[in-house]
């Protein structure tokens, strides 16, 4: 919200109050201050000028060359590139020299080849608000030559972010308010309150004012003000608008923004020629249609409230915008001005449905005080009968403004009074303060007489001698005793309280130890040449865009049923509507993305959270920690001491796994075909099942551009952490040296290595503890093996704990390994 | 005989002194020292030398050969020697480095870790809760009314379960005070989410880290002495910090904290770097009401929350966090 120092001098003495000071006593009281606007010109070196001559500039379509008297003796040629004045008129000249808002100084120059020895001004180039685009076209009354920082009057505008919980903050007038209770400085005397106590209220009966909707407006006002002369505003009136960035419209709508500007309670006015009978406060019919002032239309629902005449016709949507006809014009004499309170949420409700928003709907949305529609009445009412004539009739109350007090506290609750023949009440919240609590959160750094002052500051009153304090009648965020608490530590400053730090013994968590292991494999794989990635968690449903996240391209660790991915109800676009369940779509999108830059080797990890319904929708959400590792193109860069490196294969992205957990048994299990998937297994790692791995079908390798020998490998976090933190006892070392034994064995193609496994565990040789595949050998062409045969050569280590193993023992147990593998394995033979 | 001991001896001395290299000096050693070779065949003639000349012949003899063998050792030193500097001398030491696939850790895991690590060493142990959320986690625990502009479908994803992606860590809050009992003292660093449409400076699902703290009579003096402890470590020990009031919904009073930060050849900067504030007692209650006790009555606490990607983006300087989720690897390569 603006705030302007001028219009805010009106209500409390700012004499010697330096800006910068002030916006620091702000910000520390917890209103930020988002920006400082000085207006008003400060170099003596701008001055009225004559416009004498005008000629256009050749080749230029909207430069003219001014000759402009500006009272020295002989006329000065400036370049200007506007068009609103004319030969004769006044406009501020800045000379050589001067020094305009920014920083930004004026000199002598050429524009298109055309001397230019000053600038003619706009007011927003000499920090004013501009009325007009183009020159500042001055009064006739001016002198040429005059110092235009002379008569032009200074301002400082306030950007404030004003918090949600204080909507009483929201007006000039509830801002000096404020300030006088940080500050300590006194408050002038209110606009409003001396016309608040002769203001005069009479009931209106259901004719006039019909509350259809009472839990949505359970408190109207109408008053009728006849004769009114609609003109521009009084130049003081329309100066304060514009300082604060508003249009002036005419002097009705202007004084409603005015008081809204200055109390913070909005207003409307009715043009009383638009309304038939009496006012009627109603819930939208569902797909009634309304026009607003804006001249943009609205389909509504039974959610919105309305102001509408008897005959049924919508006159304004209540607290967000006037209708389209119902309006203050040119014409008006008579109007109707309404002051009502409206319950907060079902305007944020039409607000935000309709998206539409005013000034009035943002101040009824965050919460007004029903004790500040009277105020603002009659502040308004003395306004418009002042400037544009009329008579006022008594102001029609309806309904009560509505108690906000807590139900336990209404009983007891000190009652205020407004109005005259119509009364209406309000209550004031009481809340017990606990003077132990303040001592307790502050370290009884607050003395008690101190913090009582900032209370009464802040207009609260002690109800009695036992705590309990009267809270202000605008302050509606004030209920508990915590409330109050805040008030004294803010304002008396939260440096003034002195830090303590302290801790205590917290034993080390599951989640300590989790973050402890992630770490962990990530400096591993980083150490081993990947790099960590983080992507977004919300991927698309589908997109054509290979460097888009894409949900078909998950591979999670089971596969997923139709209903399993979580979808958002109400994506912001299509490209993020979809919880991924794999971390394989991120590195993929990644991968390509790196590719389009020229990156040869892609080796990227990510490690991070997973998510999958468990039942085709209708099971369980399920969130778990997944790691995600992606290699494919070469397996290092190319460089001059290796001009072609080796294509990364599935077997490197299998080794990478393996030096995570050097010793742990790594098996692959191949597993059903999956779409996007060559070749794919179920990782299991000691036996104990832990991810999937799988190599990309070249054809989605060619779709999406990736190198065709893509693998991924998507591993589950607490299994990996179960496997890698099982506790262990250290092995003793063999005390007597092993004997191997090679054998090459000659096997069907579709043999696999895990089978030559599991003959070989089959065995069940004691006295073998451990075997490796050394070579792996094939040859297309059928000359030195059969093409459709492999022969595998394994390394067989016999080893006796006990004594050295003779040559013959050895032997006798490789035999038994090799009788084992003939009988299990399909067709094998000796090579 | 002498004389002949003295002309074999010199003639095999010039020859190994013009040897060149190693074949050359292994024929040397079989011409002087072999079975046939020069000196052994003088040997053989000690035969025919008189019984009272043998003694001083044959000294005369094993000096000769060692002087030889010596020398031929020497030589071949020497032209080891050379050939070992030949085979070196080559060698362009300025040559660029055979490339290693290059890794690292993303810049948002390098801030995360520090703040981690700096809490953990303060006394502060890690806890965790679930990115889908309900809305009483989220909010009403949180004490945000119903008609809280962050509650409807315009900033929150909701799912059609009536779940919604939670909008702040701060929803551990309610999860660890609902498992645990006081003293509670956590962090919780993690994602969040908002439907903010994504540009420079907002993404719409970011980083943060939550801080809770709950026990008795816990002070705003200690919040702002925590917090200060963690900021200098993170910022460095001369580092001003400074709090100003603010509202969040779950904390009261609510503060943002702000870091002097000076960058080089510019004017100190107030940045704003962090959320906190004392655990509003309507959070108390509602997580009492729902788990039947009251076991937080009479305790106080406080709750802070600090944006990684900021820091990150303060710490490093980069303008535009779409970097941060891109993972372009000439970014990530920065990060060593």
């Amino acid at each position: 919200m603006n705030i302007s120092l001028n219009w805010l001098a009106s209500y409390i003495d700012l004499d010697g109050l330096d800006t910068q000071e002030m916006a620091d006593m702000l910000t520390f009281a917890g209103i930020e201050v988002e920006g400082i606007i000085e207006r008003g010109i400060k170099s003596d070196l701008v001055v009225v000028a004559k416009v004498m001559e005008k000629s256009p500039v050749e080749g230029s379509d909207h430069l003219n060359i001014c000759q402009v008297d500006a009272g020295e003796g002989s006329l000065r040629q400036v370049v200007c590139g506007a068009s609103n004045y004319q030969v004769g008129d006044l406009v501020p000249c800045a000379l050589p020299g001067a020094i305009l808002p920014g920083g930004w100084e004026i000199k002598e120059g050429k524009l298109r080849g055309v001397a230019s020895n000053g600038m003619l001004c706009s007011a927003s180039e000499l920090g004013m608000p501009d009325a007009e685009h183009g020159l500042w076209i001055l009064d006739e009354d001016k002198n040429i030559g005059a110092t235009v920082r002379d008569f032009v009057a200074c301002d400082t505008l306030f950007e404030l972010e004003i918090t949600p919980n204080r909507p009483d903050l929201l007006s000039h007038w509830g801002m000096a308010r404020e300030l006088a209770a940080i500050t300590g400085r006194s408050l002038k005397a209110s606009p409003a309150e001396a016309l608040v106590h002769q203001a005069q209220t009479v009931s209106a009966d259901e004719d006039a004012i019909k509350l259809s909707a009472p839990e949505l407006c359970p408190f109207y006002t109408a008053t009728r003000i006849s004769g009114v002369k609609v003109a521009p505003s009084p130049e003081w009136l329309a100066d304060r608008l514009v300082a604060i960035g508003l249009r002036p419209i005419n002097n009705i709508v202007d004084i409603t923004n005015y008081c809204l500007f200055e109390l913070g309670h909005p207003l409307h006015a009715f043009d009383a020629a638009q309304v038939t009978g009496g006012l009627e406060l109603r819930q939208a019919a569902d797909g009634e249609s309304f026009s607003s002032l804006m001249e943009k239309d609205y389909i509504l629902s039974d959610g919105e409230l309305l102001i509408s005449d008897a005959s049924g016709k919508a006159l304004a949507l209540a607290g967000i915008m006037g209708g389209l006809d119902s309006g203050v014009s040119e014409t008006t004499t008579d109007i109707i001005l309404e002051a009502a309170w409206f319950e907060r949420s079902n305007i944020r409700y039409s607000s935000r449905r309709l998206a539409l928003s005013s000034d009035s709907s943002y101040r009824f949305e965050r919460g007004t005080s029903p004790w500040n529609v009277l105020p603002a009445a009659a502040r308004a009412i003395d306004l418009i009968t002042a400037i544009a004539g009329g008579t006022a009739e008594p102001i029609q109350v309806a309904g009560q403004a509505p108690c906000l007090v807590d139900e336990s506290n209404a009983a007891t609750a000190t009652v205020l009074e407004q109005g005259s023949d119509a009364k209406i009440y309000y209550a004031l919240d009481q809340v017990l303060l606990q003077w132990a609590e303040l001592d307790r959160m502050t370290n009884g750094s607050i003395p008690h007489l101190e913090a009582a002052a900032i209370l009464r500051r802040l207009g609260l009153k002690e109800a009695d001698r036992q705590g309990r304090w009267d809270c202000p009648p605008w302050r509606l965020d004030l209920k508990r005793s915590c409330d109050l608490l805040e008030e004294i530590v803010r304002v008396y400053g939260l440096e003034n309280i002195p830090s303590i730090y302290s801790s205590v013994y917290v034993e080390e968590s599951a989640q300590d130890r989790t973050h402890d292991f992630c770490m962990a494999i990530a400096r591993k794989l980083a150490g081993a040449g990947f790099w960590e990635i983080q992507t977004f968690k919300l991927i698309a449903a589908n997109s054509i865009d290979p460097t888009i996240a894409n949900l078909k391209y998950s591979f999670p660790f089971k596969p997923l049923m139709a209903g399993d991915a979580i979808h958002v109800s109400l994506p912001i676009s299509e490209d993020h509507s979809a919880l991924r369940p794999s971390l394989a779509p991120g590195l993929l999108s990644v991968a390509v993305r790196n590719l389009n830059q020229g990156v040869e080797s892609i080796r990227l990890f990510e490690i991070g959270r997973i998510f999958r319904n468990t039942g085709g929708g209708k099971g369980k959400d399920i969130e778990q920690e997944a790691l995600g590792i992606l290699m494919a193109g070469k397996k290092s860069p190319s460089s001059w001491a290796q001009l072609k490196p080796q294509d990364a294969s599935f077997a490197d992205l299998k080794a990478v796994i393996e030096s995570l957990f050097p010793n742990a048994l790594i098996t692959m299990t191949p597993s059903k075909p999956r779409a996007y998937i060559a070749i794919g297994a179920d990782v299991q790692i000691n036996g104990q099942p832990c991810g999937y791995f799988g190599r990309l079908a070249l054809d989605a390798c060619r779709k999406l551009g990736l190198p065709l020998d893509a693998s991924y490998a998507g591993l589950d976090m607490r299994k990996l952490q179960q496997v890698a933190t099982a506790p262990f006892k250290v092995a003793e070392l063999p005390q007597f040296p092993g004997s191997s034994r090679d054998a090459s064995i000659e096997l069907p193609m579709s043999t696999k290595h895990s089978d030559v496994v599991k003959a070989i565990v089959a065995a069940k040789q004691k006295l073998l503890v451990s075997y490796s595949l050394k070579d792996v050998f094939c040859d297309a062409s059928g000359e030195r093996i059969a093409a459709d045969r492999k022969a595998m050569t394994y390394t067989f280590l016999y080893r006796d704990a006990k004594k050295t193993l003779t040559a013959k023992e050895a032997d006798e147990a490789h035999q038994l390994v090799l009788d084992v593998l003939g009988k299990k394995l399909k067709d094998m033979q000796l090579r | 005989m002498k004389e002949q001991i003295a002309s074999v001896q010199e003639a095999a001395m010039q020859q190994i002194s013009s040897i060149l290299n190693m074949k050359s000096l292994e024929d040397a050693r079989v011409s002087i020292l072999g079975k046939k070779g020069s000196l052994t065949q003088l040997q053989q003639g000690m035969r025919t030398v008189s019984k009272e000349d043998k003694p001083a012949i044959g000294a005369l003899l094993n000096e000769a050969r060692a002087i030889m063998t010596a020398a031929l050792d020497m030589r071949r030193d020497q032209i080891q020697l050379e050939l070992d500097e030949q085979a070196v001398a080559d060698i362009d030491i300025t040559l660029p480095g055979a490339t290693l696939p290059m890794g690292g850790l993303h810049p948002i895991t390098i801030v995360k870790e520090e703040a981690v690590r700096v809490l953990r060493r303060m006394g502060f142990s890690l806890s965790d809760g679930p990115e889908i959320e309900d809305e009483w986690h989220c909010f009403d625990a949180l004490n945000t009314p119903a008609d809280h502009p962050a509650r409807n479908e315009k900033d929150t994803f909701y799912f059609d379960s009536g779940k919604l992606l939670r909008t702040q860590t701060s929803t551990v809050q309610a999860r660890t005070m609902e498992k645990q009992s006081p003293p509670i003292r956590i962090i919780c660093p993690g994602s969040a989410f908002r439907r903010d449409a994504i540009d420079a400076t907002h993404l719409s699902a970011f980083n943060q880290i939550e801080g809770l703290y709950v026990a008795k009579d816990v002070s705003v003096g200690e919040l702002k002495g925590t917090l200060e402890y963690f900021l200098k470590a993170l910022f460095g020990t001369e580092t001003s910090v400074r709090f100003r009031p603010h509202f969040f919904p779950f904390t009261e009073p609510s503060f943002e904290i702000d870091v002097l930060l000076q960058a080089a050849g510019q004017q100190p900067r107030w940045i704003e770097i962090a959320g906190c504030g004392m655990v509003n007692p309507a959070v108390f209650e509602n997580i009492d009401q729902a788990r039947g006790t009251d076991i937080y009555a009479g305790c106080t606490g406080f709750a802070f929350g600090i944006g990684l990607e900021r820091l990150a983006m303060i710490r490093w300087g980069i303008r535009d966090i779409r970097l941060l989720i891109e993972n372009d690897q000439r970014f990530l390569a920065q990060f060593q």
